[in-house]
């Protein structure tokens, strides 16, 4: 019965998703706006980014302050994939997933027994040391200049991800791709782990879930969805730049789950939204960007006092998927 | 009935009215048809005076365009964004321009990193793009990275690296000058710009030998062990390829120290007005090339154009990029008028070996090079710095003839021939 239900719950979660691909599809011929395409293709890629940090943060309790180096490990490893070598996009692709997942490992085994604000500027450090090391390593990466050239060879069976539309498609089928994955991890026996193991880590140990396992796990799944993202931002810039590895990027993903609620699945997807929206509306209309920025960001916190996903949720009657209230 | 119909027309009346009246900027804006130039640089955090420089070259020439009938009689609307020297966010804001706001040119003020980005937008794209202070040589100089319809009116690295070598190479045979030490921004371009300067120095005076290397942070603001080490290697002269800020800092730090007296400096980006009223006691003798003066080239014509700039911006002082930039929309506007429309590859086509008139010229012309999209015979020479106005006198111009022949052995070696 339960199992049942899951499936139909699936299901049902395949079919929104398609749906959502569908009318993305259908939308430039009724809009043929194509800052609205650039605008889905930034999204695609900071939101699978914001969710996949959302797994450790709002669903584990790990406050990861450095998985921007995740995102921007995927634009430079598919980016120099596709430039040095002569691999195909969907070998760079997979390629880059495992480079991505063999560096969480390490990266977590040193990270994963850390707690709380440890564990937060553990993972900074290790961010703030990739960065020095493509700003360093200029003979792979570009240095501070970043990776120039663009990217060859941008095709998908026979679909050439150079066009704009096909790169928007492409982004918002691996956008919802990323999202039904992750979806189906929180809702599995795992998800519940991560989830028991945020509210009470002793007790989850008593329940005989091994801790710093599912941890681990996590941290590596997360780190493979965030370079995801990278992939798609690395296909929209055409490149790699060590703007895309340091840690302010790491503080826009944060930003994007608080606005748009750590307890809502798609909380940091809405956030992501918000957030890119803002970016576009107030850079066309000041300079004085960071302070405008700042301001409404305090007005979300001291207005809603929680995401906007989160405050809708609870308006309505209901509990945040994330159990957080 | 009558009143109600009386009513109704009233209503009608204004509807139509209010219509009418917010249907009348869009109208008139399409009756004007205005050409719009997507202008995009940094205009806010650190390094915001690229940006408001920029803007400070760009405004005034168009306000000229603009009150002489315009370029293929429509008035140019500049659209500026500010990319907060972000390569991403250079990306997103170029498309935006083109594909938004109806940009139909794009003029970009970026520094290096964003160039690139724009770059592969403007591959792309397809639009007509002048770069106008990104100096990189690579951007340009690589037929990998060139674009088709991208084009640089900023001076390059590559150039600035072969005037200096040449400079200072004949300083070091008159004064003897062997053992130098080098202290340079740690990164990048700060490497590859002192690389670039000691290739061209020991082509001239293969004596010279390295004794010191110094990488100072971008930003740093002691520059005390940095100082001190230079001083213990007792080098005869030392070359910097610090700027802005953090070389005014370096400058009052070292004047400290009594460094300027016991070497021959070398400084490339000294000779920018910012950087030479930024100082607190400009030091006399210090060798720098000469970013932007208007004493070089020593004109009516440069004089006026500082004098006007002046006053058109606050009395704020003339960048290197604003010369940059002015000269990017003065080629802009030739080559748009010579292929009589704003289509990337038509302009493109006119660019390519265009010659303008040019006050940043010691010979009084400017070209766009056709081979690799960039600009050549602008006025380019290295001089000596005094601590009052004019700051840098006995400036020696660079030869174009030896610039392009060393130009063409360095594309060579870096197998971009």
């Amino acid at each position: 019965m339960a199992s049942g239900m899951v499936r139909t719950r699936i299901w049902r979660d395949i079919l929104a998703g398609c749906l959502l691909v569908a009318v993305l599809a259908i939308v430039p011929a009724l809009i043929p706006a194509r800052a609205f395409q650039d605008f889905v293709i930034r999204c695609s890629s900071m939101a699978l980014f914001a969710t996949s940090l959302n797994l450790l943060v709002g669903y584990t309790g790990l406050s990861s302050f450095g998985h921007g180096m995740f995102f921007g490990l995927g634009t430079y490893s598919f980016a120099l994939l596709m430039q040095r070598t002569g691999v195909a996009l969907p070998v760079a692709f997979l390629l880059t997933l495992l480079i991505t997942a063999v560096t969480a490992v390490a990266v977590g085994a040193i990270c994963i027994r850390l707690r709380l604000i440890y564990f937060a500027f553990v993972t900074l450090a290790m961010q703030m040391l990739l960065h020095s090391v493509v700003i360093s390593w200029v003979g792979l990466t570009g240095g501070d200049q970043g990776l120039m050239g663009g990217i060859p060879r941008r095709s998908v069976l026979g679909v050439d991800l150079g066009l704009q539309y096909n790169l928007y498609v492409f982004s918002a089928v691996v956008l919802v791709a990323g999202l039904l994955l992750m979806r189906h991890i929180v809702n599995t026996a795992f998800g519940t782990s991560l989830r028991m193991i945020r509210d009470n880590e002793v007790r989850a140990a008593f329940l005989g879930i091994v801790v710093w396992r599912v941890k681990l796990t996590v941290f590596v799944l997360s780190a493979v969805f965030a370079s995801v993202g990278g992939m798609v931002m690395s296909l929209f810039v055409s490149g790699a730049y060590p703007e895309l590895i340091n840690w302010p990027i790491s503080g826009d993903a944060i930003f994007a789950i608080v606005m748009g609620g750590i307890g809502s699945f798609l909380g940091p997807a809405v956030g992501t939204m918000i957030l890119l929206l803002l970016n576009d509306v107030v850079t066309r209309q000041t300079e004085y960007y960071g302070l405008a920025l700042g301001l409404i960001i305090l007005a979300f916190a001291l207005g809603l006092r929680r995401g906007v996903l989160d405050f809708i949720t609870e308006r309505l009657g209901g509990r945040p998927a994330g159990g957080i209230s | 009935m009558r009143a109600n119909q009386a009513a109704l027309l009233n209503r009608r009346t204004v509807l139509a009215a209010s219509a009418g009246s917010l249907a009348m900027p869009f109208i008139a804006r399409a009756q004007a048809n205005p050409l719009k130039i997507g202008i995009q640089s940094i205009f806010s955090g650190p390094i915001a005076l690229l940006g408001t420089s920029s803007r400070g070259g760009f405004q005034p020439e168009i306000d000229r365009i603009n009150a002489t009938g315009g370029l293929l009689g429509r008035q140019i609307q500049p659209v500026y964004r500010d990319s907060k020297g972000q390569p991403q966010e250079a990306a997103r804001v170029a498309r935006e321009l083109v594909n938004t706001d109806g940009c139909e040119l794009l003029l970009d003020a970026e520094a290096s990193s964003g160039a690139f980005a724009v770059q592969e937008v403007v591959r792309d794209l397809g639009v007509l793009c002048i770069h106008c202070a990104a100096e990189t040589s690579s951007l340009t100089a690589d037929p990998k990275l060139r674009a088709p319809t991208a084009f640089r009116s900023a001076r390059q690295g590559v150039h600035d690296a072969i005037v200096g070598g040449v400079h200072s190479a004949k300083v070091a045979e008159a004064k003897k000058l062997t053992k130098w030490a080098t202290c340079s921004p740690d990164y990048a371009f700060g490497r590859d710009t002192t690389a670039q300067f000691l290739e061209f120095l020991k082509h001239f005076a293969p004596n010279v030998e390295t004794v010191s290397q110094s990488w100072p942070k971008l930003g740093q603001p002691d520059f005390t062990e940095v100082i001190t080490k230079i001083l213990q290697a007792r080098p005869q002269a030392l070359y910097s390829a610090l700027y802005a800020g953090d070389l005014s800092a370096f400058i009052n730090q070292g004047n400290v120290y009594a460094m300027f007296g016991a070497m021959e400096v070398f400084v490339p980006a000294m000779g920018d007005l910012p950087v030479l009223t930024g100082v607190k006691n400009l030091p006399a003798g210090i060798q720098s090339a000469c970013r932007y003066l208007p004493a070089f080239p020593d004109t009516a014509a440069n004089e006026a154009w500082y004098e006007a700039y002046r006053k058109a911006n606050n009395n704020d002082y003339p960048t290197n990029w604003s010369w940059e930039c002015a000269t990017g929309i003065r080629l802009m506007e030739a080559a748009v008028k010579k292929a009589g429309s704003t289509d990337g590859k038509g302009v493109a086509a006119a660019l390519e070996g265009l010659t303008i008139d040019s006050v940043f010229s010691t010979t009084g012309k400017v070209t766009m090079r056709a081979e690799d999209h960039t600009l050549i015979d602008y006025a380019i020479g290295w001089g000596t710095t005094i601590p009052k106005a004019p700051f840098l006198t006995a400036i020696e111009p660079g030869d174009w003839g030896q610039i392009a022949e060393l130009e063409t052995e360095w594309k060579k070696k870096n197998g971009y021939v």
